[in-house]
């Protein structure tokens, strides 16, 4: 508990309270607090989008330029500019200044963004050359058009990956290719009328005109093999290898796609049957691999692919978590589109729940960061007990429903599609499962190399549940070890970030070309210790739950 | 080792040059940390490097061998005090004794019926490895005689309880086959000598651990070299102390001068046999002397060792074929489930708990769950196929119809299309097979309609 | 020259916890050691204690078991009351399988009222245990905690029932002994999911599953071990008693099977199947063992000294 003599920052409508900090903005303080805000410049005070409702002793962040005399009566401040003062000083995140991107999928930090322009190719005389970066996901393709005279980009589109009709999951898609006649090159077929397409919206969305001559696409190993025509299934039999783990580079022509012919097209190389190009991208945006302190990073989506490591060395696993942080496996999960809603709360004494939806529209259902917020609150308010049972509480709005017992999140009357949107127990379950997979890939690299958490400086996160991760809340649940709520880095869609920093930067392409053969590869079906952890990990928020307690209340862990 | 695979990395050259065979310096750290490889693999070593790992693998339990060949007993080399932490690595060697003063006939006997101490159980066989032949004639021809008798008659190797004089003409018949030199403590500096000659392998007895210590000395000094130190414990829980005691010496303290595996004799007049040697199985025991050749006895013993010393890093898994539960008939129903332990126990119980008898048939996939093994590509319509008509159940029952666990009702196509049998999907939770399997139409299962 | 002797000294103590008697009866205390069993140094203050099961079913015995109990088998009562004034017994573990729909059916009040008059004939602290079918059990558990006329221990609480059995045992003054399939982090939890619901520890015992002698023994006793260790660093949790029924033990066909003449005599054998299932969960840290033949409470007893 911090000491009230020393003052406090208390964020609402979370409540959640931190010491108060002398010096420090109130941007300083939520992020912090891991409360989310507002804040695209960075915290440069040059956008005016961190705004907050200020009670109790602050000065600053006033200013007449961003904030009009109504709102500084009113006690509006720009977060980024107010200092906390004395006493408890209360701060009400206004909703328009929580981050709801439309779309998930196509934001992504590149940490080494701001690094020189040196595109992959010369400029073609006469014309403009355009670059895509491409991540190839599961169940979501996405893109980004580059201009590569100047290293801007152009346009960013997303789309569902047409290889769901071939099965949901990567293992059910080999074998489709294996068991159906002509499976393989259905899949194949779907997998580059999808990029085809994609790439066709992206020219589509910009005034400008060039000619495609690079493309860089991340895939993670199965999805690789199948666009070079390369059969995935070694990747499911003994002894599990992939075919390859270098594509060579071929113009669009020889890999037999409808768009960019003449284009050199570049697969991120693979770490092994089931960490693909997609996480050597994630790697190289995060930049872990240049630095002398060692960081984990998640890709936190259906194949929960873990890394760990800093310059030296580094290993990374997939541990095939499932789909429940993408929408999937859940009654009323979707993806991160306009219509999901990304965060909730649930009001202790009734029990209804509120919450926010992307785009702003009637609530059609859950997507990731909704899910994971969801199930946070469900525990906090005692909804359900560590095992992901409902506790039945007599009036809380829990229903039985064709898919069991449910607790009903947004009634029909109020949701875009006449349903009720709910949370059973099975989708609980899935969640803990999917969560408890990823937490303990995590705890198994550690434990293989022989590392303490306290020995992690930094947690990088990366996936496409929704765009902002409430951290507090994955916490809660343990969907990651507790590491202190400051050494998370939130990342977005990295893959497509590095994908277009490699684009952008041909040293960067060189550098993944490097990194890749020298992360070793773990296989967590062969790691003993990894079942057990897994386990251990199928509690809210885990089986030693005292570690949690320490990290979510804001104090650094002394280990 | 102690070292943790990043210690190890540390100490490495980091050039990932692959020479040792692994593809990165940290995968090779990470095999040396588990014990699983060495450092002389790398040629890029520095010498500092093949010290301090050459030193961390030496193991505190050093090896005792005793026999030769085929039936060769391995003691000691031993490295952690509980199975979970890594594993048992040799298990409790069971020696049966013999006097050397029994008629040519009951002597016979008792060899035959040592011998017959062999079972087979789920794929291993378990036995009596030694043969202790006890001097009760105090006559050294006699003795070498009966050592030499009893080598041929068995196979096994020898343990020679016996003083100076007929242990020496023993281990000039027998000493070719490697016996373990037993001799009372008053005759230890002898026995020690002739040990060093013919460098045979000496059990060195002595009351307590000071005793043993001094007595231990003594027998180095000697020139002998493999040695099995026995306590003379003369109850139950002064041989259960006294194992304690010896293994942590050698794993706790890497006290070298106690660091052997330690021996029993649990013979006439130890109070208990049964109940020490059940104990010392667990904690510690490496050698222990019987009196009895009863199975009665032996098989609950030699089962306990089995099951001591499995590796608890390999996947549980349980013998794959055809299990019935329960009065099973021609029309009991047929159930199929993967080899993974907790699998099969699991899926048992329910079974049992539904008390409708059935066949369980236990797919071999390496001891995986059902859906793991499915997505290995070992639990396929295939593999199921050839399990239906090559593991013998066609025979057992008359009817042709497969319950398959919800999770994999994809498999029921195939399996259908590839075998004569007809599949029912059963639930996705093998809890919900009571219900599941008290509800089933008898019709199925009737013969006629197969 | 003295050996210094390394010794395994733990900040930990498991929790002792009481199965209550009746006026007359003696009550079992097991836990309080902080230390392994066996082990040369530490206190134990509370030796292992071994009981015996009285089943309410009917059902064939195994050879070993038909000679010795054979001619009781029909009647708990008298059972319940040999296992205790003859065969020295310092528990009973009642399994009311009888209650099974499969196994003849008996009703929920023919249950309860067997508890009732077990627990009416010997003073001796209980334990029940339920038939194994869910939705029985359900009913049977409330109406046996109404039923008994004295403090028993329910057997068992799982993760999905343990509201259930909490409630019953609450209400009405019971202890638990809470159940996993042989896992560590499934026995953590269910002791979690009750502290959640406030049920006191010191009336919770731990049952890891055992499994027969060459039949999943090892696992058991490496949870056990496990389990132990844990207690003793200072995972209160886990810092509990430990009990081992040996029932699994009677299902190997080594135990019963008499036609194979290579495997001895099957009456000892399968008393000494029994006995070294017992011996080796004591080794690992059983407190409360369950035997079914007579003889093996005072093999396992004498055993029990540390």
């Amino acid at each position: 508990m911090p000491d009230p003599g020393k003052g406090i920052v208390r964020f609402l409508p979370e409540g959640v309270d931190v010491p108060l900090s002398p010096g420090d903005s109130l941007l300083a303080h939520a992020l912090r607090a891991g409360v989310p805000l507002l804040a695209p410049c960075g915290g440069e005070s040059r956008c005016g989008k961190c705004r907050v409702a200020v009670a109790g002793a602050a000065r600053g962040g006033d200013d007449p330029g961003a904030l009009s005399p109504a709102d500084r009566s009113a006690g509006i401040r720009l977060a980024c500019r107010c200092v906390p003062l004395s006493g408890v000083v209360a701060v009400t995140v206004l909703p328009e200044s929580r981050p709801a991107r439309l779309s998930a999928y196509l934001d992504g930090k590149d940490m080494a963004g701001d690094g020189p322009f040196l595109p992959l190719q010369r400029a073609v005389p006469g014309g403009r050359p355009l670059g895509v970066a491409l991540d190839l996901g599961t169940s979501t393709l996405a893109g980004a058009l580059v201009d590569l005279s100047d290293g801007n980009v152009l346009a960013r589109a997303s789309a569902d990956n047409p290889q769901m009709a071939c099965g949901e999951d990567l293992i059910s898609r080999v074998v489709f290719a294996e068991e159906t006649p002509g499976g393989f090159e259905f899949l194949r077929e779907r997998l580059l009328q999808g990029v085809a397409s994609l790439v066709s919206r992206l020219l589509a969305r910009t005034p400008l005109r060039g000619e495609i001559t690079d493309v860089c696409a991340a895939g993670n190993t199965v999805i690789s093999h199948v666009l070079c025509g390369l059969s995935p299934s070694p990747i499911r039999r003994p002894p599990y290898r992939p075919v390859q783990k270098e594509y060579p580079v071929v113009t669009g022509r020889a890999l037999g796609i409808g768009v960019a012919p003449d284009a050199q097209w570049r697969i991120f190389p693979s770490l092994g049957g089931f960490v693909g190009g997609d996480v050597v991208a994630d790697i190289l945006a995060s930049g872990m691999h240049r630095e002398e302190e060692v960081s984990l990073l998640f890709d936190v989506g259906t194949n929960g692919e873990v890394a760990l490591g800093n310059r030296d060395w580094r290993i990374a696993c997939s541990s095939s978590a499932g789909p429940a942080f993408e929408g999937g496996d859940i009654g009323c999960g979707m993806r991160a589109y306009p219509g999901a809603i990304e965060s909730v709360r649930i009001d202790r004494e009734t029990g209804a729940a509120e919450w926010t939806v992307i785009g702003r529209k009637p609530p059609a259902g859950l997507c990731g960061s909704g899910i994971l917020d969801l199930c946070a609150e469900m525990f906090r308010a005692g909804l359900v007990d560590r095992a992901g049972r409902f506790v039945r509480r007599g009036g809380a709005a829990l229903r039985s429903t064709d898919r069991g017992e449910a607790y009903v999140v947004v009634p029909a009357e109020q949701s875009a599609t006449g349903q009720e949107v709910t949370l059973c127990e099975a989708d609980l379950k899935s969640v803990l499962r999917t969560k408890a997979a990823l937490c303990a890939a995590a705890e198994a690299m550690l434990r293989a190399v022989g590392l303490p958490l306290g020995a992690v400086a930094r947690v990088y996160v990366a996936g496409g549940f929704g765009n902002f991760l409430d951290l507090r809340s994955a916490l809660t649940i343990g969907l990651f070890p507790p590491f202190p709520l400051p050494r998370f880095v939130p990342l977005g869609n990295a893959s497509l970030a590095g994908a277009i920093g490699a684009l952008r930067n041909r040293r960067r392409w060189r550098e993944a070309l490097e990194l890749a053969p020298a992360t070793l590869y773990h296989d967590l079906s062969a790691d003993p210790a990894f079942m057990e952890l897994y386990q251990r990990a199928l509690f809210l928020p885990h089986t030693d739950a005292e570690r949690y307690r320490a990290a979510l209340s804001g104090t650094e862990a002394t280990r | 080792m102690a070292l943790t695979a990043l210690d190890i990395y540390k100490l490495l050259p980091k050039t990932n040059c692959k020479d040792c065979g692994f593809p990165t310096c940290l995968a090779f750290a990470m095999q040396m940390a588990a014990g699983k490889a060495t450092v002389d693999l790398c040629p890029h070593a520095s010498e500092e490097a093949k010290e301090t790992l050459g030193a961390a693998a030496a193991p505190p339990l050093p090896k005792v061998t005793i026999g030769t060949g085929g039936s060769e007993v391995v003691l000691g080399d031993e490295t952690v005090l509980f199975r979970h932490e890594k594993t048992f690595y040799h298990p409790t060697a069971f020696a049966v004794s013999v006097a050397d003063d029994l008629s040519p006939a009951a002597f016979a006997d008792r060899l035959r019926a040592i011998r017959s101490l062999s079972f087979e159980r789920v794929g291993q066989r378990i036995s009596v490895d030694l043969v202790a032949l006890r001097c009760v004639s105090g006559d050294p021809a006699g003795y070498a005689r009966a050592a030499a008798s009893a080598l041929t008659a068995t196979g096994l190797p020898l343990v020679l309880l016996a003083p100076a004089a007929p242990l020496a003409t023993a281990a000039e018949a027998v000493g070719g086959s490697r016996p373990l030199l037993a001799p009372p403590h008053s005759d230890l500096e002898a026995a020690a000598k002739i040990a060093a000659e013919r460098k045979l392998p000496l059990r060195v007895r002595a009351r307590g651990i000071e005793g043993l210590s001094a007595a231990l000395r003594s027998a180095r000094a000697a020139g002998a070299k493999e040695l099995v130190a026995d306590p003379a414990a003369e109850s139950l829980a002064d041989a259960v102390a006294d194992a304690i005691h010896i293994r942590r010496l050698a794993i706790l303290a890497r006290n070298r001068d106690l660091a052997y595996p330690a021996a029993f004799d649990l013979g006439d007049p130890f109070p208990d046999p049964f109940g020490a040697a059940a104990l010392l199985i667990p904690r510690y025991g490496s050698l222990l002397v019987l009196d009895t050749a009863d199975p009665a006895e032996i098989l609950p013993l030699l089962t306990l060792r089995q099951n001591v010393f499995t590796d608890p890093q390999r996947p549980i898994q349980v013998e794959p074929g055809v299990y019935p539960i329960g009065n099973v008939t021609a029309s009991s129903p047929v159930l199929i489930t993967t080899n993974f332990s907790l699998t099969y126990f699991t899926v048992r119980g329910d079974v049992e708990a539904s008390r409708v008898p059935a066949y369980l048939l236990i797919a071999d996939v390496d001891g995986m769950s059902v859906l793991t093994a499915w997505a290995a590509g070992k639990f396929t319509g295939e593999s199921i196929a050839k399990m239906l008509s090559g593991c013998g159940i066609e025979e057992k029952v008359g009817h042709r119809t497969l319950i398959l666990p919800g999770m994999v009702a994809r498999l029921s196509g195939r399996i259908e299309e590839l075998s004569s049998w007809r599949v029912l999907v059963g639930p996705q939770e093998s809890s919900a097979l009571p219900p599941y399997l008290r509800r089933l139409p008898p019709a199925a299962f009737d013969p006629a309609n197969a | 020259m003295t050996v210094a002797l390394p010794e395994q000294r733990f900040p930990g103590r498991v929790l002792p916890v009481t199965l209550p008697a009746a006026p007359g009866g003696i009550p079992v205390t097991v836990g309080g050691q902080n230390a392994l069993p066996y082990a040369p140094e530490g206190d134990r203050p509370n030796p292992p204690a071994v009981g015996m099961e009285v089943r309410s079913g009917a059902e064939e015995l195994p050879p070993s078991l038909e000679a010795a109990i054979g001619s009781l088998s029909g009647d708990p009562v008298a059972l319940a009351r040999r296992c205790i004034s003859g065969w020295g017994a310092r528990f009973l573990f009642l399994s009311l399988d009888g209650c099974h729909p499969d196994s003849g059916g008996k009703s929920v009040a023919d249950g309860a009222a067997l508890v009732r008059e077990i627990l009416g004939a010997v003073p001796a602290p209980v334990i029940v245990g339920g038939c194994g079918d869910e939705d029985v059990d359900a009913r049977l558990f409330p109406a046996v905690a109404e039923a008994a006329p004295r403090p028993v221990f329910l057997s068992y609480a799982e993760e999905k029932n343990y509201r259930l059995m909490a409630g019953a045992a609450l209400a009405y003054g019971h202890g638990l002994v809470s159940w996993s399939p042989i896992d560590i982090n499934m026995a953590k939890q269910i002791n979690l999911l009750l502290a959640d619901l406030g049920f006191p520890p010191e009336r919770v015992v731990m049952d890891p599953l055992t499994g027969g002698l060459g039949y999943g023994l090892e696992y058991t006793c490496s949870i056990v071990e496990r389990i132990r260790l844990a207690g003793l660093s200072g995972d209160a949790m886990l810092a509990r008693p430990v009990l081992c029924h040996l029932g699994d033990a009677w299902k190997a066909r080594e135990a019963s099977d008499a036609s194979e003449g290579s495997w001895g005599d099957v009456d000892r054998r399968g008393r000494r199947w029994e006995e070294a299932t017992g011996l080796a969960c004591l080794a690992a840290g059983a407190d409360l063992l369950v035997c079914r033949h007579p003889g093996s409470v005072a093999r396992l007893s004498g055993a029990a000294w540390r």
